[in-house]
C-alpha cells in the first residue's frame, strides 16, 4: 500500500520536485506516450522558421500583455490588498 | 498582470473569459497565500493557478457544451486571409486551433519568458514533455500556415498558401 502511495506521489510531484525526481519521471513509466524519449526538441524546423514563428507568438502575446489592465481587475487587486491589511 | 492576462487570452481565445479567469486566479491566489513560499517565483505560481483553473473548468464544461471552443476556433479560422500574407489574424487563428497543451507550452516558453524547467513545473509535467509540445506546436503552426519551406519564408507567405 505504501509503495502505491509513493508512486502516485512521485507522479504528482513533478512541479517543484527535485531535479533528480524530474529526471526519473522523464524516463520512467510516467511518460506513457514516450514523447520525451530521444525527441530532438526542434527536429524538422529550421532556426529561421522557428524564429519566424517565435516572433509571431511573442507579437500575439505582447499585444494583450501591453494593454492597460481593465479597471475592474485593478479594483480587485486594490480590494484584495485592503482586505489583507485588516 | 499584463502577461497573466495575455496568457489567459492565449488559453481561452476570448478576452472576456480571460479576464474572468484572471479574476478567479487572483481570488484563489489571495485565499491561498499561505501556500506561496516567500522568495519563490510569484509569476510562475500565478500562472500555475490560472492554467489549472482553466483546464479544470474546461473539463467540467466539456460535459455540458460539446466543443464550444472548437466552434469559436473554426469561426476565427474561416476569416479570409487578407492579401495572402501571414498577418496576426491568421497566426492567432492558427494558434487557437492547435491542441491546448501545445499552445500552452509554446506560450510559456516562447512568449511569457519561462524556462523549460519553469514551464514544466507550471504545467505539471516533465521537461521533455514541454520540449516535445513546443516542437509539435511549431510544426503544426508551420504546417497550417504553409511555412514548411524555411528558405522561402518571404515567398511562402504569398505563394505556398493554397486556398
Amino acid at each position: 500500500m505504501d509503495r502505491d502511495a509513493n508512486k502516485k506521489d512521485r507522479r504528482r510531484k513533478a512541479p517543484g520536485a527535485s531535479k533528480k525526481m524530474d529526471h526519473a519521471v522523464e524516463n520512467g513509466p510516467a511518460e506513457m506516450s514516450g514523447e520525451s524519449q530521444g525527441v530532438e526538441p526542434d527536429a524538422g524546423l529550421s532556426p529561421t522558421l522557428q524564429a519566424h514563428i517565435g516572433r509571431h507568438v511573442r507579437a500575439v502575446f505582447d499585444e494583450v500583455a501591453r494593454e492597460p489592465i481593465p479597471e475592474h481587475l485593478l479594483r480587485l487587486l486594490k480590494d484584495l490588498e485592503r482586505s489583507g491589511d485588516k | 498582470m499584463g502577461s497573466l492576462r495575455a496568457f489567459a487570452v492565449s488559453l481561452c481565445g476570448d478576452k472576456e473569459r480571460a479576464d474572468d479567469l484572471v479574476q478567479e486566479t487572483l481570488f484563489k491566489a489571495w485565499n491561498h497565500l499561505e501556500s506561496f513560499k516567500e522568495g519563490t517565483n510569484l509569476k510562475a505560481w500565478l500562472f500555475t493557478i490560472l492554467r489549472n483553473t482553466y483546464f479544470s473548468e474546461r473539463r467540467k464544461r466539456r460535459r455540458e457544451v460539446e466543443d464550444a471552443d472548437g466552434t469559436y476556433a473554426a469561426r476565427l479560422a474561416t476569416q479570409p486571409a487578407q492579401h495572402g500574407h501571414m498577418d496576426m489574424q491568421d497566426f492567432r487563428a492558427a494558434l487557437v486551433q492547435i491542441p491546448d497543451d501545445q499552445r500552452e507550452a509554446l506560450i510559456l516558453v516562447g512568449a511569457a519568458g519561462f524556462s523549460y524547467e519553469e514551464a514544466a513545473e507550471i504545467s505539471g509535467c516533465a521537461v521533455g514533455t514541454i520540449k516535445s509540445r513546443v516542437n509539435r506546436a511549431r510544426n503544426r503552426l508551420a504546417g497550417m500556415l504553409g511555412l514548411e519551406d524555411a528558405e522561402s519564408i518571404p515567398l511562402a507567405e504569398g505563394l505556398s498558401k493554397t486556398a
